[in-house]
């Protein structure tokens, strides 16, 4: 056990190192998404490559797993927890009311990617895979399936990076991402009933598959509602700690815990780990949950990411590359056409519908955890978890740059369709004499706001903007130069009146003090005389 | 922030007597002393009239909210004085205050201090909650006014 952990603890700590310096190298020197750097630093260091490599007494620091992980089952749970760690504030970044009325769109789009991918994966194994016969044959569902699921984990990451999680293309995106994780869960169990009984050389058995698809889409619908609803309460409990840190970290375990659900429900773990984070979304500690949690996601989801290249098996991909890379652009295109074909039908114009499916097109987790089950169940060879690995990791690798430089320009939503102002605002402004006294009145107002129990923090992207939240009530605060604004819900007028009168009562007392201070400059000749004085001492 | 779980009707005063800014802001206190909801008359007094010099708590349409933070108090206390004929409150429209509101709350303590006083201001905004109010005959009728 001793030496297990030893292992561990080296095997961490490579890929630590490694990802965070192949991550710089490929954001800072290559203009690339941190992520990919993290996959590359997987497959060098891990099991096929460098990590084979015997190192003294102490063997190879990554020695091959038989089976169909080939890290060891403790760095796969660490890497586990990076991904649920990643959903996780994933959840937390998206803005639910956006994400809620961009799911009807999202339906569409991810509907349309699972559809017309599966049948693309499927049809070119049957046409091009020579013992397979029909679309019902095992081996073609299964490369069906893998064709469907999106890696919510890798988008999810490179939309973060780039701020774009709360565009209307991101949400549909990560919405979409995540009904296409969950219909690809449903459509593996699906797979997997057929599968079993065509290998068994049965017939099938659609009652039990009904069962098995019914209990995961009901298990996610009920936990979406459960959660919304209960989430701003459980916080609201939660502030009785007087801690947002014991906060964060119980919300976080509540994400563990619906994960481990999900699975028992026989959905991915990282679904509940998504819905955790967008029931805590809309709660007014979001932006401090998310803060913590995304501290320590810092040192867990590099290791997911690295164990993601650790699976690349370099020599299963060579056998079939011809195939692979065939399989690989059917893929893709099933994808950008699937999905943004859709997405030109609801709202999207061109550029949108681009973005959106090339924000589909990474593979990741449920593609492993779909070829892994292929694998262990028979019904696919290790040649082709090869082609799904090739799969997964080309897209993961084209992907990125291609969603990078998508996202470049103005919108991808049509014009008619964007939210209008909303109009039951309403703006409060004070002006003061100098920019000084502006941000001094500023920092009193934050200060008056958080005394009465409401948080504050600065707006991404903004030096000068600040968000204020406490439950349902939420206020902007800014400042250009000597002028400060508030802007809020016409309800809540009133109580931003009183509270910037009461700082302003204590601003004017603030200035009466200072009007009867001594002169400043006197007290500074006071300051320069001791300096001398104690020179004169020393001298003397 | 719940207006009923602050007030009651041992906290109302439908027949203030006083007719200065003084007399009506110690009237008030006394309701609180008699209450046990402030430790320290004196030192309250002091901070509410400091408030009152710094700027007036007469707001409009004969209302005032004389208000402080002090030590004296642990929570978030409040209560209520009608003077239907109304008094020079130095109020900040010039005419005579008639509705007192005074709220007392605890220094460095987070709570929802002004978004009570928020609230209550909120319910007496219109005249038709005004008129109500200086035509209660009793603290009942007052904390109807409130939905109380």
């Amino acid at each position: 056990m001793a030496h297990e952990m030893m292992i561990l603890a080296l095997q961490l700590g490579v890929i630590l190192v490694m990802t965070k310096i192949s991550g710089w190298l490929f954001s800072r020197k290559l203009h690339q998404p941190k992520v990919l750097g993290e996959l590359v630093a997987g497959m060098v260091v891990g099991p096929y490559l460098l990590g084979a490599i015997p190192l003294g007494s102490l063997g190879p620091l990554f020695p091959p797993v038989a089976g169909t992980i080939p890290v060891s089952p403790e760095l796969y749970g660490i890497a586990t927890v990076g991904s649920i760690l990643l959903l996780f504030t994933s959840g937390l970044e998206t803005d639910l009311p956006t994400f809620l009325r961009f799911s009807g769109k999202a339906s569409v789009v991810g509907l349309g990617g699972v559809i017309f991918s599966f049948l693309l994966g499927a049809g070119i194994t049957v046409l091009l895979h020579p013992s397979v016969h029909s679309i019902m044959d095992p081996e073609a569902l299964f490369l069906g399936t893998i064709c469907t699921a999106t890696s919510i984990g890798i988008t999810a990451r490179i939309l973060g990076e780039s701020k774009k999680i709360s565009s209307p293309e991101g949400v549909t995106i990560l919405a979409a991402a995540v009904l296409d994780d969950v219909i690809s869960i449903v459509l593996l169990s699906v797979v997997v009933g057929i599968s079993i009984v065509k290998l068994d050389g049965g017939s099938i058995a659609w009652s039990g598959i009904g069962v098995v698809a019914a209990k995961a889409v009901g298990f996610w619908a009920i936990c979406m509602i459960v959660g919304i609803f209960a989430a701003p309460h459980l916080t609201k409990r939660m502030k009785g700690f007087e801690s947002l840190g014991v906060m964060a970290e119980i919300s976080f375990g509540i994400a563990l815990l619906l994960a481990g659900l999900s699975e028992m429900a026989g959905l991915a773990m990282i679904i509940g780990a998504y819905i955790a984070g967008l029931s805590f979304s809309q709660t007014d500690v979001s932006a401090e949950i998310t803060e913590r949690v995304k501290a320590v996601g810092e040192y867990f989801i590099p290791v997911f990411f690295a164990v993601m290249g650790m699976m690349v098996d370099f020599s299963a991909v060579g056998s079939v590359l011809g195939f692979g890379i065939i399989f690989s652009v059917i893929a893709f295109a099933g994808k950008l056409v699937g999905c943004g074909l859709p997405a030109l039908f609801v709202g999207f114009n061109l550029k949108g519908a681009f973005r959106i499916g090339s924000g589909m097109l990474p593979r990741g987790e449920v593609t492993l955890i779909v070829a892994g089950i292929g694998l262990a169940s028979g019904a696919i060879g290790p040649d082709m978890f090869g082609v799904a690995v090739m799969t997964m990791l080309l897209a993961s690798i084209a992907a990125p740059p291609l969603l990078v430089q998508s996202f470049k320009g103005g919108s991808g939503y049509r014009k008619q369709l964007e939210e209008p102002v909303q109009s039951h605002m309403v703006t409060l402004e004070l002006e003061f004499p100098s920019e000084r006294a502006a941000e001094f009145v500023r920092r009193s107002i934050s200060d008056a706001f958080r005394s009465e129990g409401f948080f504050v923090r600065t707006m991404e992207g903004s030096v000068r903007s600040w968000q204020i939240r406490k439950e349902e009530m939420v206020f902007v605060l800014r400042r250009s130069a000597e002028r400060i604004e508030v802007i809020g819900r016409q309800e809540h007028e009133a109580f931003v009146r009183l509270l910037l009168m009461e700082t302003l009562v204590d601003f004017q007392e603030f200035v009466d003090s200072l009007k009867s201070m001594e002169q400043p400059e006197m007290m500074g000749a006071g300051l320069l005389l001791n300096m001398f004085a104690k020179q004169q001492s020393s001298d003397s | 922030m719940k207006i009923k779980s602050i007030l009651s009707p041992e906290l109302i005063t439908t027949s203030l007597k006083s007719s200065t800014k003084e007399g009506v802001i110690g009237e008030l206190l006394d309701i609180l002393v008699a209450q046990k909801k402030i430790k320290n008359r004196d030192e309250v007094y002091t901070a509410l009239m400091d408030r009152e010099r710094k700027m007036s708590t007469g707001i409009q349409h004969g209302v005032a909210i004389p208000h402080a933070k002090t030590r004296a108090v642990t929570q978030l206390v409040a209560c209520i004085g009608l003077k239907p004929e109304g008094i020079d409150f130095d109020a900040l429209d010039g005419e005579p205050s008639k509705i007192f509101i005074m709220t007392l709350s605890p220094i460095d303590r987070v709570g929802p201090h002004v978004q009570f006083l928020a609230e209550v201001s909120m319910v007496i905004q219109t005249q038709e909650a005004r008129e109500r109010l200086l035509l209660a005959k009793s603290a009942k009728d007052v904390l109807s006014v409130f939905g109380i």
